[in-house]
């Protein structure tokens, strides 16, 4: 069940120009916590921003979770100020989390750009469920931007880079690196990142008749699926419904749900 | 000092003044995590229609200054639906429903009601004649939103009135140039109460895509930037009438509350800020008791329409 609770900052880092991980104390939402869910987060005590941030869940510890995130505008700047100690009111976890397959042999995580932040929680679990850590795909733009890295490889996860501008690893996009992997029909993919990114990739692994599990974005705000703000479009009609809400159906969609081309692109890289 | 919330709205005994706005509390179990929604005075659902609707396509949000912008488009299960797998949930609590309701035409709202009414699904209904998202009533001043026109809204609420014995409110438009003759109108037409306000007019555009932020281009202004329209029109509409006024637009505290009923409001809902604090509405609740008790105030009636002057 899903809370709302004032949660103190106990960890507050720059991991990249603009980039920032938080880690809050929050033991009743880290017991429940799913890899894939998200929190909404209160980042004003006024009404300037009026909603809360929509954030992934990037790890889950016993006592507590981590966010990371990209200074993006007003609510993430409010956010990045906020030091330790200051009580950060947390609302989740939300959402429906990433399912493992444990029946496939093999795990291939695929992060974009800050699309990275749900995945070190997943590649815990993925480890844990399975025995083995999964191969992580980390595209960014450039090597200063690649985030989690560290995280990953203490974690034992097979790393593959991609940098747009070869700074860093291979100079490719995600999919020209998920290609060289093979996946094939006992495989799993999880991936989260910019739309085009998601995109290509749900298309790559339908097309090979891979299994892939995507994590979506959309405006929200309640996170609780009362508002119906945060649709997205299915191909198919689920339980007589069309509209798909991110944040309670979601954020993670079978590949083969989502009526791409209805989806709004939004490069929002 | 004991205090009582009670309130008799219309003819709806609730426990206390405050509900929430359609749409922003979806079918109540959606909050069930955070409160026991029997703590409300009564629950208000997601505009219902006769058969189910998909609503505007995305995006169909914006956050705008102390507020938001919204063009849901109507979405909701529809009738059916409703009643098969939403109403199961609220009727194991012990709270009122007033059920909101949108039609195409009058015939659809009074079916609606009717409907209602006899499967049990409403202990109130909500006619929401005010959706600033779908634009289908046509009028001598075109096509309008039926809170618009003041004879619709009569013509309206007089054919849902005699298909149901509920007691029926009409839920009014702030876009309009004085909401007195709507408001007396819906009166005439045999209103118990109306409801005041729903989402005021707006647009915002991307200055770098020069395309605008919602799929539908316009949609509703809520939150608390609106606050101060809503107090305004609460406090016009409330002079004029004889019925009680159910009072909303950015409600997010006691205070906000107090406003209201100060303003005329006999009842009031809270809308957007449930998405940003899901147990606003209980923490209002609480609150008034408090206020009361502190003003030394036996109910919610020695407030009402008392703004000194
Ligand atoms: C389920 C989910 C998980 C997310 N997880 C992360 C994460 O782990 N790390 C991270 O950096 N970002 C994440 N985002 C995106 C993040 O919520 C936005 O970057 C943030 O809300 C921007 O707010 P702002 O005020 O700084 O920017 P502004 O651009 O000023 O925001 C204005 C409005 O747009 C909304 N908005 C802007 N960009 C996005 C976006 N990409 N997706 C959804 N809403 C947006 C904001 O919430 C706000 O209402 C996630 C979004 C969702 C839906
Ligand atoms: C996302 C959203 C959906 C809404 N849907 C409806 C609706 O279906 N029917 C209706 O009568 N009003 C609807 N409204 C209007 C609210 O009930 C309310 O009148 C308005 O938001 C003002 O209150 P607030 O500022 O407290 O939100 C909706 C408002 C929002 C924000
Ligand atoms: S954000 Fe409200 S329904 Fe998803």
């Amino acid at each position: 069940m899903p809370s709302v609770v004032d949660c103190p900052i106990v960890l507050r880092q720059e991991v990249a120009e603009g980039h920032y991980r938080i880690s809050v104390q929050a033991p009743g939402i880290a017991r429940v916590a799913k890899p894939g869910q998200f929190a909404m987060l209160q980042v004003s005590g006024g009404y300037a921003p009026f909603l809360r941030r929509p954030m992934s869940i990037e790890r889950i510890f016993s006592d507590g979770v981590s966010f990371l995130f990209k200074v993006e505008g007003e609510g993430t700047r409010l956010l990045a100020e906020m030091d330790t100690g200051h009580n950060l009111s947390v609302h989740g976890p939300l959402g429906n989390g990433f399912t493992i397959d444990t029946v496939c042999d093999r795990h291939i995580l695929v992060a974009g750009g800050i699309g990275v932040a749900p995945l070190p929680a997943l590649a815990e679990r993925v480890k844990r469920d399975c025995g083995k850590a999964p191969d992580v795909i980390i595209a960014a733009r450039t090597e200063r931007l690649l985030l989690c890295e560290d995280d990953f490889r203490r974690m034992g996860c097979a790393i593959h880079i991609t940098t747009d501008d070869g700074s860093a690893g291979e100079k490719a996009l995600a999919t020209g690196m998920l290609e060289r992997l093979a996946p094939d029909a006992r495989t799993c993919v999880y991936a989260c990142g910019p739309n085009p990114m998601l995109r290509a990739v749900s298309q790559m692994m339908l097309d090979a008749g891979v299994m892939c599990l995507v994590s979506l974005e959309a405006q929200m705000a309640c996170g609780d699926g009362a508002c119906l703000g945060c649709v997205i479009e299915s191909k198919s009609e689920i339980e007589g419904e069309k509209m798909l809400r991110v944040c309670k159906d979601g954020p993670v969609f079978d590949a083969s749900l989502i009526d791409w081309a209805a989806h709004d692109l939004r490069d929002d890289q | 000092m004991s205090v009582s919330l009670e309130i008799n709205l219309g003819g709806l005994h609730m426990k206390n003044p405050v509900t929430v706005a359609s749409g922003t509390f979806g079918y109540g179990q959606e909050y069930d995590a955070y409160f026991d929604v029997a703590q409300l005075g009564a629950v208000t659902t997601k505009s219902l229609t006769l058969k189910p609707r998909a609503g505007n396509k995305p995006p169909r949000l914006v956050e705008t200054p102390a507020g938001m912008l919204n063009a849901i488009g109507l979405q909701n299960v529809g009738l059916e639906a409703y009643l098969e797998h939403k109403l199961p949930f609220l009727r194991q609590k012990d709270v009122p429903i007033i059920a909101n309701i949108y039609g195409h035409g009058p015939d659809e709202y009074a079916e609606l009601a009717r409907l209602l009414e006899e499967k049990g699904g409403a202990d109130a209904i909500e006619a929401n004649l005010s959706c600033p998202n779908v634009h289908d009533a046509k009028s001598s001043r075109g096509t309008v939103l039926v809170a618009q026109d003041p004879e619709l809204v009569c013509a309206y609420t007089k054919t849902i009135r005699s298909a149901t014995s509920l007691p029926l409110y009409v839920k009014l438009t702030p876009n309009v140039a004085t909401i007195v003759e709507p408001a007396l109108a819906a009166q005439e037409g045999g209103a118990d109460a109306v409801s005041l306000i729903n989402t005021l007019i707006g647009m915002a555009i991307d200055p770098e895509t020069r395309r605008p932020r919602l799929a539908n281009i316009v949609g509703g202004l809520s939150g608390p930037c609106i606050r101060p329209v809503a107090v305004k029109m609460v406090w016009d509409a409330a002079r004029a009438l004889d019925i009680p006024v159910i009072g909303m637009g950015g409600i997010c505290s006691t205070e906000d509350a107090v406003q209201f009923f100060l303003a005329g409001a006999s009842a009031v809902a809270l809308g957007s800020m449930s998405f940003r604090q899901p147990d606003a509405a209980i923490r209002v609740v609480n609150g008034l008791a408090d206020y009361l008790e502190g003003h030394e105030l036996s109910g919610i009636a020695a407030l009402v329409g008392g703004m000194a002057q």
